[in-house]
């Protein structure tokens, strides 16, 4: 599992992902962590196959004890089928996961961590003096879906908005946006369902600064490439497939 | 998961499966018996020693479907023990692979509690199965015990259906019906030890 500082400020963000020895026929994504002094953050954790590698690599940032919370931007497998696992491994933790998948993600194992319900119009978390804000994000793909944005690093994190199907060991940064496009054409195309739910998100997402944009698939958006990401999406058709 | 794991959850949910068969058949007996009571006022003296065996099927019927019934909520309750030990032994596995993974992690000893939690966790769940397995099997033996009542009752049955005149043939039809169900609910009940019993000192 590779790692990628992608801010270091008064606290830090990591990336997570490329793990070179994941199954073939599974999808691969990026895990994010955000660590405080005494807290981390795991952003859409993954799928129960990623739990082993996800977890060794956590402990190169932080003890098992200061995993204090876990979000899951929406329901997929991919996101949060470890949540079983980490369910066994933490004490005292909370799951920040959109209200209405409330009791389709405890299918996955939820007993011992704390279910924190986010209500449809967003919310935060608070992790020490870091104060992370939960941007709706419905139907992008999922009808319950949420994006993390820190305004002091700037990031935003965009769940599966900004993903792109690419071999395995692809740059973990977008380097040329143009080449980048046809990688990312079709997963939009296809998985995301309503070009009415995508306006209202770039609508949202245009108010906010951001530095970095950071899937859940793919590569990272840096500087302009973020601005020239969101034109691009917002000229798309998406829910191609009715 | 692996073979085990899979037979384990193949014999606890068979026996779910084994004991709705014994259900359907313990509620034959209990109709039989009430034939048998309607048979057995009408022929009267003819069928004088009849009468308190229809009384002793139906109470047989009864218990036999009152000691299902609770043997399948214990059943039920096997069942989600498996999947907890299924997964306290997936978890056990995965932190096992974690604590090799993370060797030269800085943050690597953390994972230890963790790992002994889920350790014990994991060996609290299979020692309770096995706890549960052998109450189950001795309330499976209560069922077989009744199986072999009712073939004792169908027997007698047979004897005081043969003094039964013209009423012969429609009592033996009971006795027959008796033997029969008794004979599934050992059978079935016999499948549910066999494949329990694995499990029992594994």
């Amino acid at each position: 599992m590779k790692m990628t500082k992608i801010y270091e400020g008064s606290h830090q963000w990591i990336m997570f992902g490329r793990d070179e020895n994941k199954p073939a026929n599974i999808i691969d994504s990026n895990q994010y962590a955000v660590r405080t002094a005494n807290r981390c953050l795991l952003l859409d954790p993954g799928g129960s196959e990623l739990f082993a590698p996800m977890m060794a690599a956590v402990l190169h940032h932080a003890p098992v004890e200061h995993i204090t919370d876990l979000f899951a931007s929406h329901q997929d497998p991919d996101v949060i089928s470890s949540l079983g696992l980490w369910d066994q491994a933490l004490s005292g933790a909370k799951l920040h996961a959109p209200a209405i998948w409330e009791g389709f993600l405890r299918h996955f194992g939820c007993e011992s961590i704390e279910y924190v319900p986010i209500p449809d119009n967003g919310g935060t978390i608070k992790l020490e003096s870091v104060e992370l804000q939960l941007i709706p994000a419905h139907y992008l793909h999922s009808s319950g879906n949420f994006h993390v944005y820190d305004p002091q690093a700037k990031i935003l994190m965009s769940g599966d908005v900004g993903t792109a199907l690419e071999a395995p060991g692809a740059p973990m940064f977008v380097e040329n946006f143009d080449l980048h496009i046809e990688k990312m054409r079709y997963f939009h195309q296809r998985w995301m369902p309503s070009n009415q739910a995508k306006r209202a998100w770039i609508e949202r997402v245009r108010s906010l600064e951001i530095d970095i944009l950071a899937p859940q698939h793919g590569r990272v958006f840096k500087g302009n490439d973020v601005k020239r990401f969101l034109d691009w999406f917002d000229a798309l058709q998406v829910g191609i497939a009715v | 998961m692996n073979n085990q794991t899979k037979s384990q959850f193949v014999a606890v949910a068979s026996i779910t499966s084994e004991l709705s068969a014994v259900m359907v058949v313990a509620k034959e007996i209990s109709l039989a018996a009430a034939n048998a009571k309607a048979i057995a006022f009408r022929a009267g003296d003819k069928a004088k020693g009849f009468q308190p065996i229809t009384d002793f099927i139906n109470e047989l019927a009864k218990e036999t479907i009152e000691l299902v019934t609770s043997i399948n909520v214990y059943a039920l309750s096997l069942y989600q023990l498996t999947v907890n030990e299924f997964r306290k032994t997936n978890a056990y596995n995965k932190f096992e692979l974690v604590a090799k993974m993370s060797k030269d992690a800085p943050y690597a000893q953390s994972m230890q509690q963790p790992l002994e939690h889920a350790k014990l966790s994991m060996e609290l769940c299979q020692r309770q199965f096995k706890r549960d397995v052998k109450q189950l099997l001795d309330q499976l033996e209560a069922v077989m015990h009744h199986a072999r009542a009712a073939r004792v009752i169908a027997a007698n049955s047979r004897i005081e259906a043969s003094q039964a005149g013209e009423y012969l043939q429609s009592l033996q039809a009971v006795a027959e019906s008796v033997d029969k169900a008794a004979h599934t609910i050992h059978d079935n009940v016999q499948r549910c030890r066999i494949a329990l019993s694995l499990y029992r000192n594994s």
